[in-house]
């Protein structure tokens, strides 16, 4: 039977599927379909000439629910929070975007305020009740609901994570009144404290319920008509999978759900291939996404903003992006200054290159000068390269650079600038940018991997062989996944370890019920414990690892020196002064899937040098071998200045780079040589 | 790379970066100070730090010029260099060594108020200064006459907390055990010393380590010279936008309402002479130094005029000391804008420099009247309160409710947001009653509260704690007299006002105008609450921009929709009639009604 992984994106709609009995694997790309992208799925399978009857299983990541919430394109949700807190969703934490702009505007909030409401109910900090829940007044809201229409409704109450007991009765209510509405309450989508988190999460959630609904509706039914009798599986923020009814309830654990598949393929590659630490980064046409894998795992958070003061709280995958792609735009500044992008001429009219109107110089356009592109993109269109370099001059003369070191200056702006985000995640997170390898994901990425692994002291990088369709890949190499959490409020030296033990009993039975669910039996489940913990009296948590079995006395020692150990990781700083305390409780449940097979290249066939070309590096032009990729043998090694070229990427080496052929087909590069030793 | 250390100025001078390692330096120097903040934000313990956010963190290079700053709070931008100047000359440079930590808060040397703790290291590398790492918090409480420093009945410094020279709290990365003993003997929360100056200790390492970082790559001289070249750019950028303001002097005024004693408002007069690339900021005809603690130390002044014009002029650019450096400022030394000691001075960060910015940018107003925008709040509203427990345990909890923004000539200004001169956060409702014997009761819009126009202002807050147990409540607040003053036709906000609920529900206006006209000083001074009694306070949004007349009524209706706007306003101050039943527009009773109105 087949397991299939099909990423859907902004243009193509990519799938990388292999067969559990034969180990044959094949791969598909085709235009997304739109509105509808159901049927873009469909036609990647018949690409891909699988029988849909032959599919066990289908594992699909998907940018829609995200979609859906940049545009605010959902049928209008309510909301009944607290008396008082009506626009905590709307106030959010008061702050602004840009400190000094006084133009500035704020996003929209996630639910309209004339569809909010409020109630005269409270519970305490400590979860008892203060002020009951009126019935009378919520029935009037429950019908204020239904005159409108509304088909989704968010519940949040202010500590509502310590007792849920008033969001129950009032979802109750509003279902009597509304039997067919989503009703969905703070304290069962994410009971952690700080409303403003909790209280915009739920109502991300209560936006896009009715949006998925209806996508993976039509999903199923489009693949049922095609004879799939498989599970459809959804890849989640948090870098596991789900079944989709599931997925259908929590769409805000979907948020990276596109992304997360890139990840799962680096996290692949890190066991696979002995990388316990790996950068993960993929360069698109407008955007760069970087994200980290340590130990074999996805480096999670859980401040995920969507726009500015939207926070998603789930945990999900630490991706970064930034405004740096092919298609960013070379410009001067107010004060003389060389910049590359954010702006992006995007696909249309994108680059000067491409001859579809573009005018400004973008980052594609400084490679075909710089010869780092072949001028055919193999054959597929041929680039206008005196355009490209008309408009690169126009750029230097601002500056009083040669074309040639304009459009080399440009490069390396654009890759600083993706070394800038790379560190956002690595240094700011307290990591060491020399324990990992740089893996690069996309077509363009392996472009320009090099220089931002120079740029972070990196001293290798890895270009994986199904580098072009990497979030298919990974999809079929992700294991089912469900993270739970439940607030415990206390000193460590002090807790009622019965409490904890219960909670993490508690929260155990209830992941493993799910993963049964999705039919994973007891014996695949892996259960790991977390804590996020403070020291008494601060604010944020830093999640700490807790032994996974019934706590004693004895334990404590070594769960307060496991958080000193990771608050200093995290912030430099540590110290046994203070007492550690515990915030909530989680527990993360995996059901482990079969991973895809490692398949080792043979000796390839043909010659692998294709041609020689001009590339420009370090101020001046050098010879440059161009190798391809596919006819390179296991324990090939090539030298840089070269580029080798793939199907659908293409790697750049600048001189003393050196590559050598893994045994998986992967491109493995060695800087070394380039970088300065003594940082 | 230069292994060897250089330090003659001159190489540096004739060091000419080309523009890609520039702009490479230029995104290092800003992420070593994003950094700064990740970590004390993180890492520290009292909620004014890790929840409110009420902190700076900025590099200055080895001349003790601002190279770069992370986004907080713009008061404490200018300022800072002062402290650090101050720490300097107590010492003398070769007597800061590596690993030392050193800490001021005097008001006088640099400081703003005393609750403004500012630390500082140096940044070697290889023996060579590259710079000095400088973080500024608001610590909770340094002791004086009520909690939070915030003793508006007092008139002498010393009423508002422990006030410490330049003093070095570590020596070669040892502590200096007798100066945390020294903070933790003068602090009602003693508990937060220890974890803060470990907070602020980890920011400032962060910042060394990443300029150690880029010194070792790009080499010591390159990077001086990027600090030099850095600082040219930005004020290249200033200059020339100052260029396209037409030359002339334009005046603007705005007033505290009160410094807690008077009975008369305190005027700020300002006046802004723009000769080609350069603004004079002149105080003259300002108030003289006043008696309440609203007084403003020079520090501060420099600082509120400084970023008032950064928002008009280069808001984009790379901040560091080339925003300052086309900027002359007069302020009379006598003035409450020019404090010496021992006028009190609590306020001034917030109330002060709230007032400096509207004088300020009433003043462009006339200068670039198609560019600016209605007045803020112009507050912080910020309140510091003791808890007593029935266990008598004490401790000190504080918030800062904001109001609206003005209007643009763009769109409506934002709701709710913390006043240019800072960027704080709230504190979570949940936060708050986790830690502090306090139940938070309400922080939502205030309908109605934004200046009409054809843009509106932002909407300001209705913010409600209840105290349970003992509390004694000290605030700063003004615009309790009349609201933020509209630009172009548009109409003031509404004004603030500070309330005691009682128990039995009965509402007694504390500060500000009440139903009757009566006015209550609203700088509290430690003012009572008991077990059960709410402190409500209102704030009160943005100017308008335009005439309310003018506005889409199709936006109006859309105001009334989401309560932003009630239905009788929007027939009173917009001209707009909305048949409430059917939440329509009356065409033509709304044109008639606009034309009485444009009449």
């Amino acid at each position: 039977m087949w397991r299939v992984g099909i990423d859907v994106g902004g243009t193509f709609t990519d799938l990388y599927a292999w067969n559990d009995e034969t180990r044959e694997q094949v791969t598909s790309k085709v235009l997304t379909t739109r509105p509808d992208r159901a049927p873009g799925v469909v036609n990647a399978i018949r690409e891909a000439g699988i029988a849909f009857n032959q599919i066990s299983h289908l594992m699909h990541g998907t940018t829609t629910a995200t979609n859906a919430l940049i545009e605010r394109d959902y049928p209008d949700p309510a909301m009944v929070t607290t008396e008082g807190f009506r626009d905590t969703i709307e106030i959010g934490r008061q702050h602004r975007e840009q400190l000094y702009d006084p133009y500035q505007v704020k996003p929209r909030p996630i639910i309209k305020r004339r569809y909010r409401y409020t109630v005269n109910e409270r519970t305490d900090a400590q979860g008892a009740v203060v002020r009951p829940l009126q019935r009378e007044e919520a029935l009037a809201i429950a019908e204020k609901i239904r005159a409108h229409n509304i088909k989704s409704v968010a519940v949040a109450f202010i500590n509502a994570y310590r007792n849920g007991q008033h969001e129950r009765d009032m979802r109750d209510i509003i279902k009597e009144v509304n039997p067919d509405a989503f009703v969905v309450i703070s304290s069962e989508t994410r009971p952690v404290f700080r409303e403003h988190g909790r209280f915009t999460t739920t109502a991300i959630r209560a936006a896009t319920i009715p949006v998925m609904e209806v996508y993976f509706a039509r999903l199923e039914a489009a693949l049922k008509g095609e004879g799939f009798a498989g599970s459809l599986m959804i890849l989640k923020s948090s870098g596991g999978i789900t079944g989709v009814d599931y997925a259908k309830q929590h769409p805000e654990e979907l948020i990276e759900s596109g992304p997360a598949g890139g990840v799962a393929y680096a996290a692949y590659l890190s066991q696979l291939c002995d990388y316990p630490n790996i950068i993960h980064t993929d360069v698109g046409g407008t955007s760069f996404d970087v994200s980290i894998v340590e130990n074999g795992k996805g480096l999670i958070t859980r401040d995920h903003e969507i726009e500015w003061e939207i926070p998603c709280i789930v945990p999900m995958l630490d991706i970064h992006s930034v405004g740096a792609g092919g298609g960013s735009i070379g410009w001067i500044d107010e004060g003389g200054s060389l910049r590359a992008g954010p702006r992006s001429a995007g696909s249309k009219p994108g680059p000067v290159c491409y001859g579809l109107g573009g005018a400004e110089p973008t980052i594609t356009d400084a490679n075909l000068l710089l010869g780092r592109i072949e001028p055919t993109l193999g054959g597929k269109m041929t680039l206008d390269r005196d355009a490209a370099e008309a408009s690169m001059a126009r750029l230097a003369a601002g500056i009083g650079l040669s074309t040639i070191e304009t459009a080399d200056g440009m490069i390396r702006i654009g890759c600083e600038n993706m070394a800038q985000a790379v560190k956002k995640v690595l240094v700011s997170r307290g990591r060491d940018p020399r324990d990992f390898i740089l893996a690069s994901f996309g077509g363009a990425g392996t472009m320009h991997a090099c220089f931002v692994a120079e740029s972070m002291n990196i001293p290798r990088v890895i270009m994986p062989i199904h580098a072009g369709v990497a979030s298919a890949f990974g999809a079929t190499a992700m294991d089912l996944r469900h993270d739970l959490e439940a607030f415990y409020f206390s000193p460590v030296a002090t807790a009622d370890l019965a409490a904890v033990n219960a909670l993490y009993a508690q929260l155990e039975a209830e992941g493993i019920r799910l993963l049964a669910e999705d039919g994973v039996p007891r014996e695949r489940i892996e259960v790991r414990r977390t804590a996020q913990m403070r020291y008494v009296g601060q604010t944020y948590e830093v999640e700490t690892p807790i032994p996974a079995h019934v706590l004693t006395a004895a334990d404590i020692p070594a769960i307060e020196a496991l958080f000193h150990q990771c608050h200093e990781r995290e912030y430099g700083v540590s110290s046994d002064d203070f007492a550690p305390a515990l915030v909530s409780l989680g527990v993360t449940v995996t059901g482990k899937m079969e991973s895809p097979p490692a398949v080792e290249v043979g000796v390839q066939g043909g010659d692998p040098v294709k041609g020689e070309r001009q590339i420009w590096f370090n101020q001046a032009w050098h010879a440059s071998k161009v190798y391809n990729g596919h006819a390179l043998a296991p324990a090939a090694t090539v030298a840089g200045p070269c580029i080798v070229e793939y199907e659908h990427a293409c790697a750049v080496l600048p001189p003393n780079a050196v590559a050598t052929v893994d045994r998986f087909g992967n491109l493995v590069i060695d800087i070394s040589k380039n970088l300065v030793s003594n940082v | 790379m230069d292994k060897k250390v250089v330090v003659d100025a001159a190489v540096v001078d004739q060091t000419k970066l080309d523009p890609v390692t520039f702009e490479v330096l230029r995104s290092i120097f800003e992420y070593a100070s994003d950094r700064m903040s990740t970590v004390l934000q993180r890492a520290s313990f009292s909620p004014i730090l890790a929840d409110m956010v009420d902190f700076s963190n900025a590099i200055y290079d080895y001349d003790c010029q601002l190279l770069s700053q992370a986004a907080n709070c713009p008061i404490h931008l200018a300022a800072m260099k002062f402290s650090a100047e101050a720490i300097i000359r107590r010492y003398g440079l070769p007597n800061i060594f590596e690993g030392d930590v050193l800490c001021v808060n005097d008001p006088y040397q640099g400081g703003t108020h005393i609750n403004d703790m500012t630390f500082m290291s140096p940044i070697f590398f290889e023996g060579e200064l590259l710079g000095f790492a400088v973080s500024r918090g608001h610590w909770m409480d340094l002791g004086g006459g009520a909690a939070g420093g915030q003793a508006f009945a007092g008139t002498h410094i010393a009423g508002e907390g422990l006030r410490l020279p330049p003093v070095k709290v570590y020596e070669r990365g040892v502590v200096r055990q007798e100066i945390v003993d020294i903070l933790m003997n003068n602090t009602r929360t003693p508990h937060f010393v220890k974890g803060d100056l470990q907070a602020h200790v980890g920011c400032l390492r962060a910042a060394i380590l990443e300029m150690q970082r880029a010194a070792a790559k790009y080499g010591v001289v390159t990077l001086k010279a990027a600090m030099k070249q850095l600082q040219e750019y930005t004020e290249r950028i200033v200059r020339k936008s100052i260029s396209e303001i037409p030359d002339g002097v334009y005046e603007g005024e705005d007033y505290a309402d009160t410094d807690g004693f008077s009975d008369k408002p305190i005027q700020i007069k300002v006046k802004l002479i723009v000769e080609g690339s350069g603004i004079t900021v002149d105080f003259s005809g300002t108030d003289s130094v006043v008696k309440g603690a609203i007084n403003s130390p020079y520090a501060n002044t420099a600082s509120a005029s400084l970023y008032s014009l950064q928002f008009f002029l280069a808001p984009h650019a790379p901040q560091n000391q080339g925003m300052f450096n086309p900027i002359t400022l007069v302020i009379p030394e006598n003035s409450w804008l020019n404090a010496k000691w021992p006028a009190p001075t609590i306020g001034c960060t917030t109330l002060t420099s709230a007032k400096i910015t509207s004088a300020i940018w009433q003043a462009l107003a006339k200068a670039i009247p198609e560019r600016v925008t209605g007045s803020t709040s112009a507050d912080c509203n910020w309140f510091v309160s003791s808890v007593v427990a029935t266990n008598g345990a004490t401790d000190v909890f504080s918030d800062l409710p904001a109001g609206g923004w003005g209007a643009t000539p763009f769109s409506d200004g934002m709701n709710v947001t913390e006043d240019p001169l800072g960027n704080c956060m709230n504190m979570p409702a949940e936060t708050a009653e986790l830690l502090f014997p306090i139940a938070y009761e309400a922080f939502e819009l205030r309908q109605d509260s934004g200046g009409p126009g054809r843009y509106r202002g932002g909407l300001g807050a209705i913010f409600k704690v209840r105290y349970l147990a003992e509390g004694a409540l000290s605030m700063e607040t003004a615009r309790t007299l009349e609201g933020s003053p509209g630009v172009a036709g548009g109409q003031h906000s509404d004004v603030q006002r500070q309330i005691k609920i009682h128990t039995d529900g009965h509402r007694e206006v504390i500060g500000g105008l009440d139903a009757e006209g009566n006015w209550k000083n609203p700088l509290l001074c430690a003012h009572p609450f008991s077990h059960g009694e709410t402190f409500m306070f209102e704030s009160t949004g943005g100017g308008g921009y335009g005439r309310p007349w003018e506005r889409d009524p199709q936006a109006v209706l859309e105001d009334v929709l989401d309560e932003y706007v009630s239905v009788t306003a929007a027939r009173e101050r917009y001209g707009v009639v909305i048949d409430a039943a059917a939440m329509r527009i009356d065409e033509s009773a709304t044109r008639a009604l606009r034309q009485q109105l444009a009449a």
